[in-house]
């Protein structure tokens, strides 16, 4: 796991979630009498270091951190021998089933093509495109993966900015551009955090262009959409929908009730938890220890009902065809409006 | 033309609050050549306190002397903790501890905070705009432009009209001998570190008001663009530092909005291409320094 503040928000979390959900399960007798192990280490500035600590322990599956800088270490010290499932993350280079690599959740190409298709389904035809650049992973893919779906169902790309994602608050430039060709009717998409968002709304409401839609990717549940002032009316693509009573919320209150503290990035939790749930998953399958084994075992997982949706590994390159739940700021409050793909 | 003129109100906006960070610079390396990369940190614990503050009810009329008093008291402890300890030390050893600082004070928010971005309400006149002929200026704009000059102008006045000033340009102009002279070596840093945390404080404010958010590394951005800034303009120079501030607002602005899609994202990497190109045909940056050599 990735305690710094690139993945900690997430990575923090979820660390602290799976040995409890361990616990759980080992309350309840364990898996098949079995008790299970949960050893968390963190990467610091040696992601390959910390995995083979895990290794050397005998980690009969991983949990890894999101991002490449951190994944393709872990990878190269597996050698594609351990399963390893990236929980939090939407980057689809990182899935390779021949490898034992595994997303847990959509990719950047579903997130934004269902966020398109919401926008579509609004009946908007035009859309503004905030990127990093094309092809630079998460914020230049789904910018590009939101505009080649929104173009090929029917819609424009009128414009497309760049920007420099989880630092610019000013847009000032980009806005002034926006302005003289805007028709107060488009769609903004973009892969930037909560904050970005609401201040590039500000800028733009500021002038006078009080009619756009605001969407973003995941990111924007990450950061905290749901508190952010001038809030209203923006949706976004999290990878769980939490309403009182669910399962994860339960699972989250009784966290809370019993570490005297409430976990942060709640819409992510989920699929920490499916994480572990997949690898338990693969040893009942296969009905063994040794990592290879359960690695061919969760290659063949079908229908997997995971807190976070139905998950298949089966007849993919271990990147699940998972539904997309599009939320919305309504009346204040975070729900969900659509729900997409899957 | 209008858009030109638009982009020049955004960058001189922009450029304000770059030039008060690298001003803070310049102060500190004026008088301990010290280019301190833990400036940025008092824009961290300036927006943790912001944060605070706001959770428990406080407007933005009470949070803006709070952000600038933590500031300058972050500054001032960094000096007595970190830097006091290296004193005279080689500008290498400086620079190295800068860093830690840096380093340090993010992790200690990482561990005992949140990894997690925290995010508080915006003024709701940020992003206000009102017509001006044909252009639309943001007040945000305005006010930063107008408190950054008020400043220059009262910093200016300090550095001129008073003991304290004098003190502090006779040590940035040779410490040794300002030593000699009777300039108290003490009250001079701790001086500097206080005006350069002042200054910080007042770019924190306008910072924050536009981020409506903190995080333990929130203090790189301006780090560097006061930094940067400060060596554009020419290290030492408070004259420079503005300038290398406006300067580099300027670019940003303008390279975003002129450089075809296509290349803008390139816009950061056109910035530092300028900014080393600067470099090659004119060292010292905007402005030239003399003064003498510490040994």
């Amino acid at each position: 796991m990735d305690f710094s503040d690139v993945v900690g928000f997430v990575d923090i979390p979820g660390s602290n979630l799976v040995p409890y959900v361990a616990e759980l399960i080992n309350c309840t007798g364990g898996i098949n009498g079995s008790p299970v192990e949960v050893r968390v280490a963190e990467v610091g500035d040696d992601a390959a270091l910390a995995a083979q600590e895990l290794l050397d322990w005998g980690a009969q599956f991983l949990i890894g951190p999101p991002f490449a800088d951190f994944a393709l270490p872990i990878l190269q010290t597996t050698g594609g021998n351990v399963p390893l499932f990236v929980a939090a993350s939407t980057e689809p280079t990182l899935a390779d089933a021949s490898i034992n690599s595994y997303l847990v959740t959509f990719d950047d190409f579903a997130m934004a093509g269902a966020a398109a298709q919401w926008a579509l389904d609004q009946g908007i035809t035009r859309a503004i495109v905030f990127t990093e650049g094309e092809g630079i992973p998460y914020t230049g893919v789904n910018p590009d993966a939101f505009a080649a779906a929104f173009v090929a169902g029917g819609g424009e790309v009128v414009s497309t900015q760049t920007y420099v994602w989880a630092a610019d608050t000013d847009f000032s430039a980009q806005v002034n551009e926006i302005a003289g060709i805007s028709e107060n009717n488009e769609v903004v998409f973009s892969a930037a955090l909560a904050f970005q968002v609401t201040a590039l709304r500000g800028q733009l409401e500021g002038q006078g262009l009080d009619g756009l839609t605001y969407i973003g990717t995941d990111a924007m549940d990450a950061t905290g959409i749901q508190v952010e002032a001038n809030n209203e009316g923006i949706a976004h693509t999290p990878h769980t929908s939490i309403s009182a009573g669910d399962p994860i919320d339960t699972l989250l209150a009784g966290y809370e009730a019993s570490r005297g503290e409430a976990l942060a990035s709640r819409g992510f939790m989920a699929l920490y938890v499916d994480s572990l749930f997949l690898g338990i998953q693969g040893m009942l399958d296969c009905d063994c220890t040794e990592p290879a084994d359960i690695g061919e075992a969760v290659k063949q997982i079908s229908g997997f009902q995971g807190l976070s949706g139905e998950i298949t590994y089966a007849g993919t390159n271990g990147i699940p065809p998972k539904a997309v739940p599009i939320n919305q700021i309504v009346n204040g409050e975070d729900v969900l409006v659509a729900t997409i793909g899957g | 033309m209008t858009e030109l003129l638009q982009n020049l109100i955004d960058g001189l906006g922009r450029g304000s609050i770059y030039a008060l960070l690298a001003l803070g610079v310049a102060v500190v390396f004026g008088v301990m050549h010290l280019l301190n990369f833990a400036h940025g940190e008092l824009i961290t614990v300036s927006g943790y306190a912001t944060f605070w503050a706001m959770a428990a009810g406080w407007s933005w009329y009470l949070t803006v002397p709070l952000i600038v008093v933590v500031s300058v008291a972050t500054s001032l402890a960094i000096e007595r903790v970190a830097f006091s300890r290296v004193r005279g030390a080689d500008d290498f050893t400086l620079l190295l501890t800068s860093f830690g600082v840096h380093f340090v004070v993010s992790a200690i928010f990482l561990l005992y905070v949140s990894a997690s971005v925290k995010t508080f309400p915006r003024p709701g006149w940020v992003t206000n705009t009102y017509a001006l002929g044909s252009l639309r200026v943001e007040v945000f704009d305005t006010v930063v432009i107008g408190v950054t000059v008020v400043t220059l102008l009262a910093t200016t006045l300090l550095l001129q009209r008073t003991m304290f000033g004098l003190a502090l340009r006779a040590a940035a102009a040779d410490f040794d001998t300002a030593r000699l002279m009777g300039v108290r070596s003490n009250s001079v840093i701790r001086g500097a570190f206080a005006l350069s945390g002042l200054l910080a404080g007042i770019a924190s404010v306008f910072w924050l008001m536009r981020a409506g958010s903190i995080s333990p590394s929130a203090g790189i951005n301006p780090m560097l663009k006061g930094v940067l800034a400060a060596l554009v303009g020419g290290l030492g120079s408070l004259r420079g530092a503005v300038l290398g501030g406006l300067a580099l607002g300027l670019a940003e602005v303008l390279l975003r909005s002129r450089l075809p899609d296509s290349v803008a994202s390139l816009t950061e990497g056109v910035v530092f291409l300028l900014i080393a190109l600067l470099f090659i045909f004119r060292p010292q940056g905007i402005v030239t320094v003399t003064h003498a050599e510490r040994v």
